[in-house]
């Protein structure tokens, strides 16, 4: 593990502020934080509306505008306006869902996507996200007149790696603590105040603006298991309104529509879309064109999209070993719940009217705020635990590009594996590892999440040297790498990098760019953030020295004294960066101690075994 | 070495109350899950994440039958999951003459698209895998009782590795299923 050093060791009694759960949705997000034991969505665009329409505009000056303000501009500035960021995370240029009827132009050749949009710099969808997170801590902030550093935000259950790695990226750029990435249809069932008293088991169907979800979960003694999930992080409500505009658009006649084009007929499907949840008939304009659509026609072209979550549904029913007639109740989750021809879908296949008390735009927020509180008041720990699972299976790639579970899907996290690796030439030192996540038999069929190379292998013959990969992922769905041969016990972390995310460096610079930290005079505040952790990597050093002394090896009670001498004298300093350097000398100094000291710690609490076993 | 079993304080056995298992997971997970320490340091943290990791795996193990089967095979010596293990080679004659005739006329059925034939295929081989397993249990039981015998670990091999065939066999069932339902 790579975060086991003293640095990330951090202190309790550092004050958070408040705490909020977000849902940080493809069409809008919001943000709910608990408030004498109540969740509550928080005011954050025009009108004291609890919906920010995710949204965002980035202007000729480099301004940015966020929410209703930035939807208004779209028609006038489809490039410079990103709707529906959300489809972008995680995902390559070539993906075929970056792909779909959009106005965007994107800077060629790079791994990542990149918005050329106005006022500067391209943007990524990860930066994008990062200022909705941001407009939303801002709001909620200037809501509580305090600090919000401390956020749960919720993702599909059926985002992959590089999809949830990307979303944690977002909300370290906004200036948020991601205390935990949480699936959305497990945030809704605990909305429902399915407390300790209440159990059984239930389905959410969460079909939101681009993604849709169900998860069956079950409830007992407190304790929510997700027995299994299942769902298409790129079907959602958008391809509602992209089914009337393109209908409208051929209709039109406009074979190659523009840009502009694009985004007004979008913008005229959402609004036929919903009213058609009430009246039988619309009319679309569109550059000037009248085009009528009937709700009859509306339910013939998103038949086959709410047909294609049927069939995920019942294996989704099928991997929790759940027929629908043993189900409890049935939850509806996301705003595309209200169009009528998904609720009578919805009640067909489950053979029962669904749940839908609660406002299905904000119940994934309410239920992220539930949780957000959960982790952080100790008061309230006792009351309900989540159990998730890994929405896609982890595999590897084996010969002929065959790719190899090595997690299944579904399995509760955290969890993991490990793979023995024999070299297969002679003196062979190097061996490269390909990662992939899906269903698929083939590896080219599923997603590619990394790539790499475990390097250092002492060169013996074909065979001999064996390599173990061990495969953790915690409790977010995130996936991390250890390598260790077994002949020499020499040990390798790799960071796992999406091939389609950033990387720490470019998250790094990305901060150090961001608005938040241009407004402060950031020289100052990046000493006084060093000197504040200096002192306090410091004092830990000092307890653990005290009391740990006996796992002290020779040399080492010198080595790090000298270390920690070097940290006091250059938090005297005004250079943040040498403070830095210092402290990760400290780091380096007093790794193998401290290893030592949690390998000890771990095995008194796990009843006598090292880590090394698990 | 701990064993899944001694994660939760049970004997080397097959014989394993489900319901008071289940139970016993929830309650451990409440103590043990990362959640518990959120607020925690980076030890609580990585505790909390190694304890719930063996603990899941340890309950994903034993909740099922078969994966406790051939878990206890696995404390015998003997793994069925690593593709090099020597007792996969050795499955006794008839065996093979089975997978060979199950192979074929599974592999008619799904050229032929014929669900029926393959789901009624299914069904029988869904009672000899049941059949193999107790066969399983019983040899694995007595291997509690009388202690370790090269024969005792090798019937229960046997059986096993019929178990591991139908369940593959099952599996490919399942996914012709879903291709021609999709």
């Amino acid at each position: 593990m790579s975060n086991n050093g003293l640095l990330q060791i951090h202190d309790p009694l550092k004050p958070k502020g408040h705490v909020v759960g977000i849902d940080l949705g493809t069409t809008h997000s919001l943000v709910a934080s608990v408030s004498q034991g109540k969740p509550r969505c928080v005011p954050v665009d025009d009108g004291d509306s609890l919906l920010l329409p995710s949204v965002v505009h980035y202007g000729r000056d480099g301004g940015v505008v966020v929410g209703a303000r930035a939807r208004k501009l779209a028609a006038d500035a489809p490039t410079d306006t990103i709707v529906s960021v959300k489809r972008f995370m995680g995902r390559g240029p070539d993906d075929p869902e970056t792909r779909k009827l959009g106005a965007y132009r994107f800077v060629p050749g790079s791994q990542v996507v990149r918005f050329d949009v106005a006022g500067g710099q391209p943007v990524t969808p990860i930066e994008v996200s990062g200022e909705i997170l941001r407009a939303l801590k801002r709001r909620a902030e200037a809501h509580f007149s305090g600090k919000v550093e401390q956020a749960v935000i919720t993702v599909p259950a059926y985002f992959d790696d590089a999809q949830r790695q990307a979303t944690r990226d977002a909300g370290k750029l906004a200036g948020l603590e991601v205390l935990r990435l949480l699936n959305e249809p497990t945030a809704a069932a605990l909305a429902y105040g399915l407390d300790k008293g209440s159990q059984g088991t239930f389905a959410v169907y969460d079909l939101g603006g681009g993604t849709f979800d169900i998860s069956i979960l079950k409830l007992e003694d407190g304790v929510f298991e997700v027995k299994s999930t299942g769902g298409d992080s790129a079907l959602g409500g958008d391809d509602f309104d992209r089914a009337i505009a393109t209908r409208v658009l051929q209709a039109m006649g406009a074979a190659t529509p523009s840009p502009s084009q694009v985004a007004e007929a979008m913008s005229a499907a959402r609004k036929a879309k919903e009213a058609l949840t009430d009246v039988a008939e619309v009319t679309l304009t569109v550059g000037g064109h009248s085009q009528p659509v009937t709700r009859a026609d509306f339910e013939a072209w998103i038949q086959p999209l709410v047909q294609k979550t049927g069939a995920v549904c019942r294996r989704a029913l099928k991997d929790a070993g759940v027929a629908a007639g043993e189900l409890d109740g049935v939850i509806l989750v996301g705003g595309s719940t209200r169009v009528p021809a998904v609720r009578h879908f919805v009640a067909e296949l489950f053979g029962r009217e669904p749940l839908g008390d609660i406002d299905p735009d904000q119940v994934v927020a309410l239920g992220a705020a539930v949780q957000a509180s959960l982790l952080t008041d100790s008061n309230r720990q006792d009351e309900v635990l989540l159990l998730d699972v890994l929405p896609l299976s982890l595999g590897l790639e084996t010969m002929g590009g065959i790719a190899e579970k090595l997690i299944p899907r579904n399995s509760t996290i955290p969890t993991a594996a490990a793979q023995v690796f024999t070299t297969f030439k002679d003196h062979q030192t190097g061996l490269d590892v390909h990662v992939v996540q899906g269903e698929r038999e083939l590896v080219e069929d599923n997603r590619s999440l990394a790539r790499f190379t475990l390097s250092g292998i002492p060169p013996l013959a074909a065979g001999m040297a064996r390599v173990e990969v061990r495969f953790q992922v915690d409790a977010d769905g995130i996936l991390s790498v250890t390598a260790k041969e077994q002949s020499t016990g020499a040990a390798q972390t790799i960071t796992v990098k999406p091939s389609h995310g950033l990387t720490d460096e470019e998250i790094e610079k990305m901060l150090l760019d961001s608005i938040d930290y241009a407004e402060d005079d950031i020289q100052a505040r990046q000493v006084r953030e060093q000197q504040v952790e200096a002192e306090r990597v410091l004092a830990e050093a000092d307890r653990q020295l005290r009391e740990n002394a006996a796992l002290l090896e020779a040399g080492e009670p010198e080595a790090i004294q000298a270390a920690m001498a070097r940290v006091r004298e250059a938090a005297q300093g005004k250079n943040y960066l040498a403070v830095k350097e210092a402290l990760h000398g400290l780091d380096e100094a007093s790794r193998a101690f401290i290893e030592r000291v949690m390998n000890r710690a771990i095995t008194q609490v796990v009843s006598g075994h090292s880590v090394e076993e698990y | 070495m701990r064993t899944h079993f001694d994660v939760f304080g049970l004997p080397r056995s097959h014989a394993v109350d489900v319901p008071a298992l289940e139970k016993q997971y929830r309650d451990l997970s409440l103590q043990l899950h990362p959640d518990r320490v959120a607020q925690g340091n980076a030890r609580e943290r990585l505790q909390a994440l190694e304890g719930t990791t063996a603990l899941n795996e340890a309950f994903k193990t034993l909740k099922d039958p078969v994966r406790r089967a051939f878990y206890l095979l696995k404390l015998h010596g003997i793994d069925l999951d690593r593709e090099d293990a020597g007792a996969q080679k050795d499955m006794p004659l008839e065996f093979l003459e089975e997978v060979m005739t199950l192979r074929e006329e599974l592999d008619d059925a799904i050229a032929a698209k014929d669900l029926p034939r393959a789901q009624a295929m299914a069904k029988d081989v869904a009672g000899r895998k049941q059949a193999a397993l107790t066969e399983a249990v019983s040899a694995l039981q007595s291997l509690e009782a009388a202690g370790d015998s090269p024969d005792g670990v090798r019937k229960a091999s046997h059986a096993l590795g019929r178990v591991r065939y139908f369940t593959r066999f099952l599996e490919q069932v399942d996914a012709f299923e879903e291709e021609v339902l999709a």
